[in-house]
């Protein structure tokens, strides 16, 4: 066993991943509980059998304890399955521990592995070692298991037992068979619709089963839709389902909440932000108004409800992390967000094309001119326009006319020989461009 | 030797399958009635207790989640706060912040008809309806102050007055496509009038005007009143060919 503080090592802490801006990546099932900044991991034993992580931000959901290091030096993201923890030490108060920062010990496998976490920053200590030990007890991935293994099981028995079989073909059951079975299922849907909702309790215990009843009511109702009665009702159903498509394509099952994050709440509410974003901005086209924003991040929340404060708060902290997101102010006060590798290179490259063309050589564009070639409005055009001008792309011509936008050729001509005109540039083109009206 | 079906024995077997038609359908009728009641409940279910036990159901992280995925199959908002005393007091609490969530919703989802134009009015009876379970109806007021909340994330949301009727902007100015359209329709003759925008694109006139005057303000359209038939002309000299070639001679 000469090497066993290396296998322990391995085996004891995975690799967690993580998303562009930092945010724990959460499996399926699995929600955040709790968050705590300025956390080390270290090693009860002498010699420690791992190497000890530090100052991190601790992260306890329902499967795992993930530490992700504060700031991205050599430590790599990693996790504990919590699966694997054999027993979490209870808190010893004593005069030594009121000078010592806080700390929670928990045994794990495999090797049985003694964890020291210290926590060198704010927050609640005691919060986070009763969730732990609720989660650790709620051995939420052992369910998981079940659940997953009696779909499968059921999966193929429930399709049989309908009206029709696998092929599709009515089964060969009488008919009073079959209306009293329909009727059976019913009456037990009934009964544990009732049983769920006596009180809040009742329906915790009874989550999983409901989670999937409102599953198989939907798809029955996707599945048959205003085939029956195509009145106004229907329509009203039709839009509904409309609606909760929209929902459902983006939801966040681990908000951020100022209570599972506490102190971290903006900054960890920015990175999720962040992730988030990418999704609803790709579908509006590269960039969507603030407001826009702050209605899907919030439906995707559910009851989780940000102020639009905390949305402005955690959009500005963007400047800080290393996002492929921004945040846009124009003039007028409108906000909005946008890729930053959408921003600039990508619409001056169009402007380019534009303004090289031989008819706009002469005659230039207007803001309107742009909109209607980049397909966006002639606000946002006529600020990419002066955008371009900042840059030294365009030079303006201002006459009663309004404004118009030219190519900028001063850096092509020479200031010792002004009337030279090289054979190559758009200088020449320009020329040759200007040169055949008069003809 | 077979014996081929007379003309009775086609009618019976036609009876009987009409027969099973029938029951087959009045058994389809009867599972959707019932389908339908059973979600009515759930629904209602689920919305009660969305608004009773908000602040339990926010304590437990893992319940949330699927408390929110029950609400979201079933297509019932989660969002009921009551607004309470306080709310209608000081305008703190959820309730507005909610609203304003539905707000925006509201907004979104009637887009595609109005160009993110939509009158005060008929912004509240889609919230009515969206919230016919509650008590409390949600006044013009209410709306007007959860639009004001909304403040912080810019100036792309905001309240106008096209003459008496109060209006809602949902698409700030930069990202406003009717313009392009109207641009369009411009580039024929070189101006517009609002009659004739509301005619070819089937706007109301409102969004017309609003487009209109925005495009006035960001100098790009020009007023002529003079036209003997009375009707005011908006003129646009940027897309005009008329212009290009009367710039192209000078």
């Amino acid at each position: 066993m000469a090497s066993g503080s290396s296998i322990g090592v391995g085996g004891l802490f995975e690799n967690a991943e993580v998303t562009t801006s930092g945010r724990p990546v959460i499996r399926r099932n699995e929600v955040e509980c709790f968050l705590l900044s300025s956390v080390d991991l270290d090693s009860e034993d002498d010699p420690p059998r791992f190497t000890a992580l530090r100052s991190g931000n601790l992260i306890l959901t329902t499967h795992r304890l993930i530490w992700i290091p504060s700031q991205s030096n050599t430590a790599v993201p990693s996790s504990v399955p919590l699966a694997g923890v054999t027993h979490i030490f209870t808190h010893k108060k004593s005069i030594k521990s009121m000078f010592h920062s806080p700390r929670i010990r928990f045994q794990a496998d495999p090797g049985s592995i003694v964890v020291t976490i210290v926590f060198r920053g704010k927050g609640d200590f005691d919060g986070f070692l009763t969730k732990f030990w609720e989660c650790w007890r709620g051995r939420a991935w052992e369910e998981e298991e079940k659940v997953e293994s009696e779909v499968s099981r059921s999966g193929s028995g429930t399709v049989a037992q309908g009206l029709y079989g696998n092929d599709g073909t009515v089964r060969m059951v009488g008919l009073a068979g079959i209306l009293r079975k329909e009727q059976e299922q019913w009456e037990s849907t009934d009964k544990s619709l009732q049983d769920a909702f006596q009180d809040l309790n009742a329906l915790m215990s009874k989550a999983k089963e409901m989670v999937s009843l409102a599953e198989k009511m939907r798809q029955k109702l996707l599945s048959a839709p205003s085939s029956q009665n195509g009145s106004t009702d229907d329509e009203e159903m039709g839009s509904k389902e409309e609606m909760q498509q929209w929902m459902l394509s983006v939801g966040i099952i681990s908000p951020v909440t100022k209570e599972s994050a506490g102190a971290l709440y903006h900054q960890e509410l920015s990175r999720q932000l962040a992730d988030f974003v990418r999704i609803p901005l790709e579908q509006a086209g590269g960039m969507i108004s603030l407001t826009d924003m702050y209605y899907h991040f919030n439906r995707a929340r559910g009851t989780e409800l940000i102020s639009p404060d905390d949305l402005w708060q955690a959009c500005s902290l963007w400047e800080k992390f290393d996002v492929p997101v921004m945040l846009r102010k124009f003039d007028s006060g409108v906000m909005v967000i946008q890729n930053k590798s959408h921003s600039d290179e990508e619409v001056m490259s169009r402007i380019r094309m534009l303004v090289t063309k031989t008819e706009t050589l002469r005659t230039g564009v207007t803001a309107s001119d742009a909109a209607l070639t980049l397909k966006i409005a002639p606000a946002m055009a006529k600020e990419h326009l002066l955008t371009a001008e900042t840059k030294g792309l365009l030079s303006r011509d201002m006459s009663p006319d309004g404004l118009r936008f030219y190519f900028n050729l001063f850096p092509e001509i020479d200031p010792t020989n002004l009337h030279f005109v090289k054979d190559f540039g758009t200088y020449g083109e320009w020329v040759k461009a200007t040169s055949l009206l008069s003809v | 030797m077979k014996r081929r079906p007379g003309i009775g024995g086609l009618q019976k077997a036609a009876a009987a399958r009409d027969q099973y038609r029938l029951l087959g359908e009045n058994v389809a009728k009867l599972r959707t009635d019932l389908m339908k009641e059973q979600l009515t409940t759930f629904r209602s279910q689920l919305e009660e207790f969305a608004r009773k036990h908000k602040n339990d159901i926010r304590k437990n992280p893992a319940f949330r989640a699927q408390f929110h995925e029950m609400c979201a199959k079933v297509g019932v908002d989660p969002l009921a706060s009551n607004k309470g005393f306080w709310a209608e007091l000081l305008g703190i609490g959820d309730f507005y912040y909610e609203l304003g969530v539905q707000i925006i919703e509201v907004c979104m989802l009637t887009r595609s008809h109005n160009g993110g134009l939509i009158s005060l009015h008929e912004l509240c009876n889609h919230l009515r309806l969206r919230r016919k379970k509650d008590r409390e109806a949600v006044t013009e007021d209410d709306c007007l102050r959860a639009i004001s909340k909304l403040k912080v994330l810019g100036s792309g949301f905001e309240v106008i007055t096209v003459g008496k009727k109060k209006l809602v902007r949902s698409v700030p100015t930069e990202l406003n496509k009717d313009h392009n359209q109207i641009l369009e329709l411009a580039q024929g003759q070189g101006y517009v009038t609002v009659e004739e925008v509301q005619r070819r694109h089937s706007w109301t006139s409102g969004r017309v005007i609003d487009a209109l005057e925005s495009l006035l303000e960001e100098g790009l359209a020009m007023i002529d009143d003079g036209h003997e038939d009375g009707k005011r002309r908006y003129w646009f000299p940027c897309v005009s060919s008329v212009y290009a070639s009367s710039g192209a001679d000078t």
